[in-house]
């Protein structure tokens, strides 16, 4: 018995830690077909604001947290006006030179993945000659759950309802609000969108906040359990790519899908055999599903119902 | 194909004229997809070759030496330009064949330490890369994965190898007497040699340098060859649209593989090039840090151009080495964020785009890139 | 002009070399004709994944040069250094290795982290017979003549820890480490240890570097239940592990010979989360000998200089000592010609460090080029106070006593495993 609850923990453990990793990912790359290679230092800048509001300014973690999200988010915005739709450089230039000198990095897969990645590089590096090679880290606080011999961080057990209410929230906002609609008008076709009326680069520039905002959200959250160094990024990194691409176009059912299955397989693996084979389980799982679903879960749930309407 | 518009007098042409020997090897070499067609391209390079070939004599054996690196790793960015650039197929996953191949010229090489060995060694690494490429490409392309998903699949690749090479470190994982070392590396890779004892080739420093050089040149020129070909058009069309090439009746996912497993013996060639040099490979060669770095090289010069990428790499390789202290990753970050926002399609054609407007703007005649054989290609 | 950029990149960059190296040729004069500066080669990582251990030990040797500086020098020559940042990359250390010994002509070397690191530049140290100091603590085994690794190895660390935890908390002992040559070396020295102190090794988990996810490793070692844990977790992602086991409420005590000396952790992360962790170093900041902790001792000195220095780690001192220590040696030999150095290096130098208590010396092996290091105990509290619970000279005994590597008498290059002469590793 307490080897199926320490399944079931580690199961929730890693469900939480690949979806809240994919989240802010799979937001931006879904609707705007940018991939952001610092992905993971939006989530470091969530967890060292987090970290900071919380030890040097005293705010109580919840309140630590809010910080860490805001910033983050607004940092995503000065990042989209500058880097991904190019509207700041471009509005110098057209004074200084008269034209526009960026495109933006809409769909464009390749230069989005060089231009990140290069900004990843001056934040890390940025991130270390400012405010150091470490951290001090904040406890991670509400104790733990005992069972039998056993005993799991109540915590990070909470993430997995974290993740799960997160996954909630952003299917609603997707589905009810104005901004939603516009997001997936946007996604379906954005030329047309634009000729209905949506300020499609509104729309963009509101996707990559929200993104942000989740990456930061994600580093707020993790800021308790991990190692504070400029570099922690790097560690999110592979899960949440892995978990975008496997789930496929579906922002919402896509991650969580993807979590549920890369998280079950990862907890197994590591849980029979060791942290060493729960790793490259999960990587080889991902080859996997590319090779045999190439579309991910999600694009093939919705070729299946394609197949379906049309069959019947 | 190249013809000249020679309205130049005096003495004949160095090179025997349009009808000459050299043009109708030029005319291998040249064509919409690469640049630089004209007599001042062809003499600017062989200006810079031999400035090349000078440098070591000027500078000294450990400045060559530490230059043949970065000619080294041009092979790596050549192998990405020829994968993405003219097939479309965007790979972080080179310096897994750069990696398999170094290692598998270390083992070979260090159990068998005669030049005959390394020799053998030498062609077994670049197998061992192209073989690889072969495997990964036949798993990604007959399965129908295209795309970003080629892209992860690659990069997933890299981290793969990343783990399990680090931990390679017992005495199990031996083979030969070659230990692969895990996360330490292998050390104490021989220098490069060819031939037979007796009757070998070393090659220290300065010699490699010159060797590496050779490789380059005629690589370079290899590759311009192939990609004018007509099997050069070819993969030009599947990289501009697959569906539309493989209604033509072309085997897409054919010229696919084999472009990707040629991409993998190139990169092969730099790995194994690269544990010669340093004499040493480890596990950091799978690392993203490394496997990005391609990348960059052929977005910054532009992927689109086998100059672009080559010259890139050299330039951004010497550049980030001359560069020491904190504020080196940082300038990197900047430069690379700075070059894909304002040229994307890289140095090198936004270059050749200011020549062509150059020679046009100075009246003379029009180039014979710009009026006869325009770069296909929709952007 | 398309081709032209890349002939006239590589003119400007030649002639730029060609002046450069002119002007540079005057002052690159080997320093065996008796100048008035010797030259040491310092390449400590500063940016990268090393930056947290690496840069105390550039700021330590720093202090070890103006110290011997202001001194008068050695020998009455002034101390030059060639201290470039190497970034954490292997690459770029056998580059700067290169460059250290054929142009700027270093008359000694002191180089690299990791073990990774050591092992890349070594066959160049080799190939070129640069004396060359290696101060971090490392699975141990190295027989090189052009190789002084002066840090503790792990059978040192270890074998200071392991037997006072199995007289404390008894003979069960269950290993976590990291997946690569380190770890695994530590791992069987952990096995041959605890074999030869009446202890047992119930269960062993390797943990890749780049794993920070701790929850099926802790849930292990609860099902386990040992008596104390060895912990060999090295690098930013595994120091996650002690504030998950603290938040999981896992108390068994753990012994360590990686956590709290080099990255200071018992200072960055929150207590409890280090609480009851022994650490077997030969150094750390909190060491009670009267050289660290006095009134302008070690610690006072490196913080004059770096008041902004977060902590004052293991390998900092070895580095400083061992700068001492080729001082020494100089100073013996007459010159600063290398081989001659190296064999008054062999001919038994001690030297006061930090880690010694007064009137004690530590020495360098002449056999196998180790240190006999003042070994610590220190133990972390539920505050984190670190207090030192035990200590005694540890000699270094696998290279002298089992392999039978003698320096003195026969060069060698060689790295020597435990797995080969003890039955229980591996």
């Amino acid at each position: 018995m307490p080897n199926g609850l320490n399944l079931l923990f580690q199961f929730l453990d890693s469900f939480a830690f690949i979806v809240l990793a994919a989240a802010g990912l799979a937001i931006i790359f879904g609707i705007m077909g940018v991939i952001n290679l610092a992905h993971g230092e939006f989530i470091m800048v969530g967890a060292y604001a987090t970290t900071l509001a919380n030890l040097e300014a005293g705010l109580p973690l919840p309140l630590a947290m809010l910080v860490g999200v805001l910033v983050t988010a607004m940092f995503g915005l000065v990042v989209e006006r500058v880097v991904i739709s190019g509207t700041v450089p471009n509005a110098i230039g057209r004074r200084v030179l008269g034209r526009d000198v960026v495109e933006p990095l809409y769909d464009r897969l390749a230069d989005s993945m060089v231009a990140t990645w290069g900004l990843s590089l001056v934040m890390v590096q940025g991130v270390r000659l400012t405010l150091g090679n470490s951290l001090d880290q904040i406890g991670t606080p509400l104790g733990k759950i005992a069972y039998g011999g056993f005993s799991y961080s109540s915590y990070r057990v909470l993430l997995a309802g974290v993740a799960l209410g997160l996954l909630a929230a952003t299917y609603l906002a997707f589905t009810r609000t104005d901004y939603g609609m516009r997001a997936r008008a946007t996604v379906q076709d954005d030329d047309t969108a634009r000729a209905l009326g949506v300020d499609t680069e509104r729309t963009y520039m509101t996707t990559f906040a929200l993104g942000s905002a989740l990456a930061g959200f994600t580093g707020a959250l993790y800021a308790p359990t991990i190692t504070m160094v400029p570099g922690l990024g790097g560690s999110f990194l592979v899960e949440a790519f892995v978990a975008v691409v496997v789930g496929g176009p579906g922002v919402v059912l896509g991650t969580t899908l993807a979590g549920g299955l890369l998280g079950a397989i990862n907890a197994l693996f590591s849980n029979l055999v060791g942290t060493f084979f729960g790793r490259i389980a999960l990587l080889v799982t991902a080859i996997v599903m590319l090779r045999f679903l190439p579309d991910g879960i999600t694009g093939f749930l919705d070729r299946l119902r394609q197949r379906r309407q049309e069959g019947a | 194909m190249a013809t000249e518009t020679e309205t130049t007098s005096g003495p004949g042409p160095v090179d025997g004229g349009p009808d000459g020997p050299v043009a109708s090897l030029r005319t291998y070499v040249e064509g919409p997809n690469t640049v630089g067609q004209s007599r001042p391209f062809w003499a600017g390079f062989v200006v810079a070759v031999l400035a090349l070939a000078a440098y070591p004599a000027i500078v000294g054996g450990y400045q060559a030496s530490r230059f043949s690196l970065f000619m080294v790793y041009a092979f790596l960015g050549l192998s990405l330009s020829l994968v993405w650039g003219y097939a479309g197929i965007l790979s972080f996953g080179q310096v897994v064949f750069f990696g398999v191949a170094g290692y598998t010229f270390g083992v070979v090489a260090v159990n068998f330490a005669t030049p005959a060995g390394i020799t053998a060694a030498f062609f077994a690494g670049i197998v061992g890369g192209a073989l690889m490429a072969a495997v990964l490409g036949y798993f990604m392309f007959y399965g129908g994965v295209r795309d970003v998903y080629v892209t992860i699949i690659t990069l997933v690749s890299t981290l793969v190898l990343h783990t399990f090479m680090a931990q390679t470190a017992g005495d199990e994982w031996t083979v030969g007497k070659a230990a692969l070392g895990g996360f330490n590396g292998m050390p104490t890779i021989p220098n490069l040699a060819f031939g037979v004892e007796g009757a070998a080739v070393r090659f220290g420093s300065v010699s490699f340098y010159y060797l590496v050089l050779v490789l380059l040149v005629g690589t370079y020129l290899g590759l311009r060859a192939l990609v004018n070909s007509d099997y050069g058009r070819v993969m030009v069309a599947v990289r501009e649209d697959e569906d539309r090439t493989r209604m033509f009746g072309y085997d897409v996912e054919r010229v696919k593989l084999v472009v990707f497993t040629v991409g993998g013996a190139l990169a092969g060639l730099s790995g194994v090039l690269y544990a010669a040099w340093g004499n040493y490979v480890s596990p950091q060669v799978f690392e993203l840090a490394f496997a990005s770095l391609p990348v960059i090289w052929a977005s910054v010069g532009g992927r689109k151009t086998l100059l672009g990428a080559a010259a890139a790499t050299i330039g951004i390789e010497f550049f980030r080495n001359s560069l020491g202290g904190e504020w080196a990753l940082v300038a990197v970050g900047v430069l690379l964020l700075v070059f894909v926002l304002g040229l994307p399609g890289g140095i090198v054609p936004w270059v050749h785009d200011r020549y062509l407007g150059f020679r046009t703007d100075a009246g003379g005649p029009a180039p014979p890139e710009s009026a006869e054989n325009p770069e296909v290609t929709d952007s | 002009m398309s081709g032209r950029p890349y002939g006239r990149r590589e003119f400007l960059a030649s002639s730029a070399l060609v002046a450069g190296t002119a002007l540079a040729g005057c002052g690159a004069q080997g320093s065996a004709g008796g100048d008035e500066t010797l030259k040491i080669g310092i390449l400590e990582d500063r940016s990268g994944n090393f930056a947290l251990v690496g840069t105390p030990k550039h700021k330590a040797s720093m202090l070890a040069v103006e110290e011997i500086n202001e001194e008068g020098g050695i020998d009455g020559r002034k101390i030059e250094t060639f201290a470039p940042d190497p970034q954490s990359d292997n690459q770029r250390y056998q580059e700067l290795t290169r460059r250290a010994i054929q142009q700027e002509n270093v008359d000694a070397l002191w180089a690299g982290y990791s073990s990774a690191t050591r092992e890349a530049i070594r066959p160049i140290v080799d190939r070129e017979d640069q004396l060359y100091f290696y101060t971090t603590q490392y699975e141990g085994g190295v027989c090189d003549s052009n190789v002084f690794a002066v840090g503790p190895t792990a059978r040192q660390q270890l074998g200071m820890v392991l037997p006072y935890l199995v007289d404390e908390f008894g003979p069960r002992i269950y290993t976590i480490a990291a997946d690569y040559n380190f770890g695994q070396l530590s791992a069987d020295w952990v096995k041959v240890l605890a074999k030869e102190n009446g202890a047992e090794v119930i269960g062993e988990e390797f943990i890749p570097l780049s794993n920070s996810q701790f929850g099926s490793t802790i849930n292990r070692i609860q099902e386990a239940d040992p008596d104390f844990v060895m912990s060999m977790l090295v690098g930013a992602n595994h120091t996650s592990f002690y504030e998950q086991k603290a938040s999981a409420g896992l108390q068994v005590p753990i012994g360590t010979s990686t956590a709290m000396a080099q990255g200071y952790e018992h200072l960055r992360l929150d207590p409890p989360a280090m609480a009851n962790i022994y650490a077997g170093v030969n150094y750390m900041e909190e060491i009670p000998t009267e050289r660290n902790t006095e009134d302008g001792g070690f610690v006072d000195r490196y913080y004059e200089k770096y008041p902004d220095a977060p902590y004052l780690n293991e390998e900092a001192e070895t580095n400083y000592f061992s700068i001492y220590m080729y001082k020494r040696a100089v100073e013996q030999a007459g010159t600063t010609d290398q081989e001659e150095v190296k064999a008054a290096l062999e001919s038994g130098i001690t030297y006061p460090a930090p880690e010694a208590p007064s009137d004690t010396e530590i020495a360098l092996d002449p056999e196998t080029h180790h240190v006999h290091h003042h070994m610590w105990a220190m133990r972390a509290d539920e505050e984190h106070n670190v207090e030192a619970v035990d200590d005694r000279v540890i000699e270094e005994q696998f290279l002298s006593n089992t392999v039978g590597c003698d320096l003195t008498a026969e060069d060698e290059e060689t790295q020597y495993t435990p797995q080969d002469y003890f039955e229980e590793a591996g």
